[in-house]
């Protein structure tokens, strides 16, 4: 039958049409040339009335599945055109992935705040809380609440920066004044003990001045972390104990300490505390200077004298206070050469934390 | 305090090994600064023997002599053969033991021993006197040693030259430490070891002439002066002192001068007590007798000290005087007019305590720290006085030659008694956290000079000695026991306490909060010198007035840190200079710290904790995908803006700052952050000329902001407000005003005149075109998002808002819609 010729023929095009198309453009062209408003299989289908009676069976059997199998040909063959086609827009859109992010700057912390902030929350894990003090102080709290009497000689040990009295009282000594920069953050302590009845658990993080010129190892103003606790019941024990974790968090688990007695005017009995040194691990290193030992705080029970000033009945209570220096701690960890680039505000140091 | 471990070992056994006797010490409390490892300062020396001496034929002073070295020289039969040396000394006969430096020897000053001619002799090396040994200040020719000195033996072992010398940090609680009899004991209690006594060299043998016929001493004030004794010692010479004691003087820190001030500086050392010796010729006498005065000095009143400095005096000073003019000031330095000279035949020895802090007051006053007051002001036990004394007086007597006067003038009104304390051992247990035996506590006491008894109910009476002023309480009893029993040995515990938390103050948090928001902005935490410049604030063009209220530093290191900062701007411009100078021009830096102001008549200044940040540059250099955006004014509002939002700041807006209150800003370029009526801070961009003051490049973005004001305003909480589920209309409209008109007005009004649908408005673009839009005119184009929270808003109505937005805001501001 002619009709049937014909309509393979248009099969066999439009299969091999399908087969070359080159996109997906491409395809829709031979979709609409063969399945279009007027397209030739359209045709057929629209004559099918013309078609002989007794035909018309056979010839919509073939017309209909002529069709569907166009249909499939072009769906399979879209599908593989467009993954194609995705494929090469994804090749094209390829970056190297090297160059820079589009980065916001995120600012830093400063090294010795890092610190600051590391220990404080190392004591407050263990219930403590923060205190602090004005840097301006006076000599009774600086001194003398702290068993630093006028003419003790543990005044001479720190060199202390006075400012003028503006109430214009004058001091017994010459240069001197009633009126300074705070040497240690202990002042903040004899505040608390007078403002605060025991359970007391606090540290004072804060900058301290002592008058030192400025060199790699000494700065005239640098930070403090003094730590107070008074309580029934403090031992020297639980002095070691804390004091020990607290190396151990800042230092690292496998770090040892040592107590070395030592005198300070506001505790007693007082001590010195070592860390294992890092580099050599305690066998004695240029580091530590051969001592395998690297000093980190200062401590001691709190001497009954200063409960004496506060009011508070050394029978009854007991405690411990330390104290240690953030920009040794600094130095210690991250071998800082020189201490003056802590206050140097160089943005090539300060990005570094 | 410097320790010669040979001298030491005299009077105490000391561990070989010097790490372990260091590492001891460091863990009983005295700090070891160094070990010092002395030898020879000479090498190639050995003990000679003067075999023969002839006159040098060419010389009336020099001689020839053979010397015997033993095998260091061999003759040509390679057995042992004499040195010819050529020598100018006189002192020395045949058979004399000497000391020489073969060829080769290296001696102080960097002399090395050559093979020479002298005057035609031919000498192999040299004879050896003190000086050019180093081992003495002056000498008469050379060396001559014991009999029984072997010949060829190294010189430097035959003297016994190796030594350490261990560098001591005594604490000012332990004055007994200031002296080897204090460190003997010490090491004899850490070892326990027997202490021999120091003082048995020497005993005192006096003359027929009583002390009190020759000084009268009268003491004015016995709060200064606890214990004063003198004795005249008669018929002295001056000279150098023996070997022995310049080597121990100099191990010990301390130069020799001569026999008599040596041998006070060797009581000093030895002993811890200071001593005085006066020229006695040079103290006024009334007829035969001096009369020693210890008062306060007159306000005024000069005495020059044995530096040569003129010192003017106060009341609070002690000096020993005569009747006509003072001699001494107590405790810390003699004069210079009675000073022991090389023409001295007579002295007084003054054995004296002073009291602790006068001297300390005199010490700092003066500026003048001496040996001696940093022993008085420590405390020199008084009860030794009358042993020291006559120990001085024999050592004098054995250098010096003379003779001591009878009896010792010893006023001492109130003799010291030696604490009596109680050691309660229940309550030194529970105080350390560890069962510490009442035997091992005892001994510990015992060993260090205590007398302990029984005195029931577990507790112990203990007599502490007097030379351990720091024992007078219980608990300084218990550092003892401790120290010595072993800090290493209380078992680590942590403190237990009921209901104990730790937290962060709402203050800690707020500060917390602007950390991260400045971070998160960018920014870089510095921290600066809380000193200052006097004249900082005139650089920065700050009210000068504010100035007078700086807080003055009376003993700053330098000028350019002499007041406390009142602002942190300068600081932070100081690092910005910093940077530049060191080719990094972006700057993002913030610091919080405290700034300081001094008010008439109140003793403490005011602190307040400020916050303040430069920009400089921009965020980050141009990069290939992203151009570098100069900072400006904007950036510096835009960091306040975040913590506004952060700390949910209320009813914040910007005021444009005046020029004349805000000198250091650049006009049109600055304003304060207001939030609930109250000023925060300013920011701005500095002005250039004083960013100039600085050595900085402009422009520099600044702000300070009060963290008291910032905490007071912060609200603890912020609301909630409900979020729409319903679609939005986006509409943009261009308004065109007067110049005159702000972004914040516009604002306002389109805010109020959108009423509830009105969900957002964005300023996105400000346009000007005199030809299009007029002169003094610009365009401000909005972006408008129009919600409802309960209904899908229909076009109709939004139009209708708008169009009452439109006529609204034209009403209050002139504005004309220029597009839709």
């Amino acid at each position: 039958m002619a009709v049937i010729d014909e309509i393979n023929e248009v099969r066999t095009r439009a299969l091999a049409d399908i087969e070359s198309a080159q996109g997906t453009d491409a395809l829709d062209t031979v979709r609409v040339d063969v399945l279009g408003k007027s397209g030739a299989l359209t045709h057929y289908l629209r004559s099918m009335g013309s078609i002989p009676a007794g035909d018309r069976a056979i010839v919509g059997k073939t017309l209909n599945s002529v069709r569907d199998e166009v249909e499939t040909a072009l769906q399979h063959k879209h599908d593989a055109l467009a993954s194609a086609e995705l494929d090469q827009s994804m090749a094209q859109g390829a970056v190297d992935i090297t160059l820079p992010g589009r980065a916001q700057q995120v600012g830093t912390r400063h090294l010795i705040s890092g610190i600051i902030d590391e220990i404080t929350d190392i004591f407050r894990g263990i219930g403590y809380s923060v205190a602090s003090g004005t840097e301006v102080e006076t000599d009774y709290y600086n001194f003398e609440a702290l068993n630093t009497p006028p003419d003790h000689p543990a005044r001479g040990m720190q060199d202390t920066f006075y400012v003028v009295d503006q109430t214009g009282e004058h001091s017994s000594v010459r240069g001197e004044s009633d009126v300074l920069l705070r040497t240690q953050t202990s002042g903040v302590q004899a505040h608390t003990m007078e403002d605060q009845k025991p359970p007391i658990y606090i540290v004072a993080p804060g900058k301290v001045y002592r008058r030192d010129v400025a060199d790699p190892s000494h700065l005239p103003q640098f930070n403090q972390i003094e730590g107070l606790v008074v309580d029934k019941g403090i031992t020297f024990g639980d002095l070691r104990g804390t004091l020990d974790y607290v190396c151990k968090q800042i230092f690292g688990e496998d770090r040892e300490t040592r107590f070395r007695p030592h005198y300070f005017p506001f505790t007693e009995p007082s001590a010195e505390v070592d860390v294992s040194c890092g580099i050599c691990h305690g066998k004695g290193c240029r580091f530590c200077k051969g001592t395998g030992w690297v000093e980190v705080l200062g401590c001691g029970m709190v001497d009954p004298n200063v409960f004496g000033y506060a009011d508070i009945d050394p029978e009854v209570y007991s405690g411990f206070a330390f104290g240690m220096g953030a920009e040794r701690i600094a130095c210690l960890k991250y071998n800082v050469p020189d201490l003056r680039m802590l206050l140097a505000g160089d943005m090539r140091f300060l990005r570094q934390f | 305090m410097k320790v010669s471990l040979k001298w030491l070992r005299e009077y105490v056994e000391v561990p070989d090994d010097n790490k372990a006797l260091c590492d001891k010490l460091d863990l009983t409390g005295t700090g070891v600064e160094g070990a010092d490892e002395k030898g020879a300062s000479f090498s190639n020396v050995v003990v000679g023997q003067i075999l023969a001496k002839e006159h040098h034929p060419n010389s009336d002073h020099m001689w020839v002599c053979s010397v015997d070295v033993g095998d260091h020289n061999l003759g040509d039969d390679g057995s042992p053969a004499p040195l010819q040396i050529v020598c100018g000394a006189q002192n020395f006969k045949a058979l004399d033991k000497i000391a020489v430096a073969l060829v080769g020897a290296q001696l102080p000053g960097d002399v090395k021993i050559k093979k020479s001619k002298l005057r035609g002799i031919k000498s192999c090396g040299m004879n050896c006197s003190s000086r050019e040994l180093g081992l003495g200040a002056e000498s008469d020719g050379i060396m001559i040693l014991p009999e029984d000195a072997p010949i060829g033996v190294d010189f430097a072992d035959y003297l016994d030259l190796t030594d350490t010398v261990l560098d001591l940090e005594i604490t000012p609680n332990r004055p007994d430490c200031l002296s080897m009899e204090g460190m003997a004991r010490e090491v004899g209690a850490i070892y326990r070891e027997s202490v021999a006594d120091v003082c048995t060299d020497y005993t005192l043998e006096e003359n027929g002439q009583a002390t009190d016929e020759l000084v009268d001493v009268s003491v004015k004030d016995p709060d200064r002066c606890l214990r004063y004794a003198a004795r005249v010692i008669d018929g002295i010479k001056v000279g150098p002192s023996p070997d022995w004691m310049v080597e121990r003087l100099t191990a010990a820190g301390m130069r020799s001068i001569n026999n008599v001030v040596d041998a006070t500086n060797y009581v000093l050392m030895l002993l811890g007590q200071p001593l005085h010796a006066f020229d006695f010729d040079k103290v006024d006498k009334t007829g035969s007798r001096a009369q020693i005065i210890v008062r306060a000095a007159a306000d005024g009143e000069h005495l020059t000290t044995l530096d040569g400095e003129d010192r003017t005096l106060s009341s609070d000073m002690t000096v020993i005087a005569s009747p006509q003019r003072p001699l001494a000031l107590a405790g810390v330095m003699g004069g210079l007019d009675s000073e022991v000279t090389d023409q001295t035949t007579s002295i007084m020895l003054e054995t004296a305590v002073f009291d602790a802090a006068h001297t300390s007051r005199t010490s700092r006053n003066l500026g003048l720290m001496s040996e001696s007051s940093i022993r008085y002001e420590r405390k020199v036990d008084a009860a030794a006085v009358e042993r020291n004394a006559d120990f001085a007086a024999a050592l004098i007597v054995a250098l010096c030659g003379g003779s001591a006067s009878k009896g010792l003038i010893d006023w001492y009104p109130q003799p010291v008694s030696p604490c009596d304390l109680r050691f309660r051992m229940p309550r030194f247990c529970k105080m350390m956290g560890a069962d510490i035996p009442r035997a091992e506590a005892e001994d510990i006491l015992t060993r260090l000079g205590c007398k302990v008894s029984d005195a029931g109910d577990d507790t112990m009476r203990v007599i502490a000695p007097t030379y351990r002023p720091d024992l007078e309480r219980e608990i300084d009893l218990y550092e003892e026991v401790l120290r010595l029993y072993g800090m290493a040995k209380i078992p680590r515990t942590l403190p237990g306490g009921r209901g104990r938390v730790g937290r962060k103050s709402r203050h800690e948090k707020i500060i917390d909060r602007l950390h991260t928001t400045l971070q998160a902005c960018g920014l870089n935490e510095t921290m600066t010198y809380s000193f200052a410049g006097e004249d900082d604030l005139i650089k920065l063009r700050m009210d000068p007035s504010v100035k007078d209220h700086a807080v003055h530093v009376i003993n700053p290191i330098n000028a350019d840190q002499s007041v406390m900062r009142q602002s942190i701007i300068p600081g932070l411009l100081r690092s910005v200079a910093f940077n530049q100078h060191h080719d990094c021009e972006n700057v993002q830096l913030y610091e919080i710290g405290n700034v300081f102001t001094s008010h008439e008549g109140r003793k403490l200044p005011r602190e307040q904790q400020k916050l303040a940040g430069v920009l400089v540059g921009s965020m980050a250099n141009a990069q290939w995908n992203r151009p570098a955006t100069p900072f400006d004014f904007f950036d510096g509002k835009g960091v306040l803006e975040a913590i506004a939002r952060e700390l949910a700041l209320p009813k914040v807006r910007f005021k444009a700052a005046d020029a004349d209150k805000t000198p250091f800003l650049q006009p049109g370029r600055a304003a304060y952050l207001i939030a609930g009526g109250a000023t925060i801070g300013w920011v701005g961009e500095i002005h250039p000329l004083a960013v100039k003051a600085f050595e900085a490049e402009a422009p520099v973005v600044a702000f300070e902001l009060d963290i008291d004001h910032l905490e007071a305003s912060t609200r603890p909480s912020r609301d909630y407000h409900d979020v729409s589920e319903f679609p939005a209309v986006r509409t943009d409209i261009a308004f065109v005003v007067d110049e005159g008109v702000t972004a914040e007005q516009m604002m306002q009004r389109i805010t109020s005149a959108g009423g509830k649908i009105l969900d957002d408005v964005q300023l996105f673009d400000i346009y000007r075109d005199e030809e299009r839009l007029g002169a003094g005119k610009k365009s401000m184009a909005f972006a408008l998002v129009w919600r409802a929270l309960d209904r899908t808003l229909k076009g109709a109505e939004v139009d209708k808002a708008q169009a009452k937005l439109i006529t609204k805001v034209g009403k209050a501001t002139g504005a004309e819609v220029r597009a839709r």
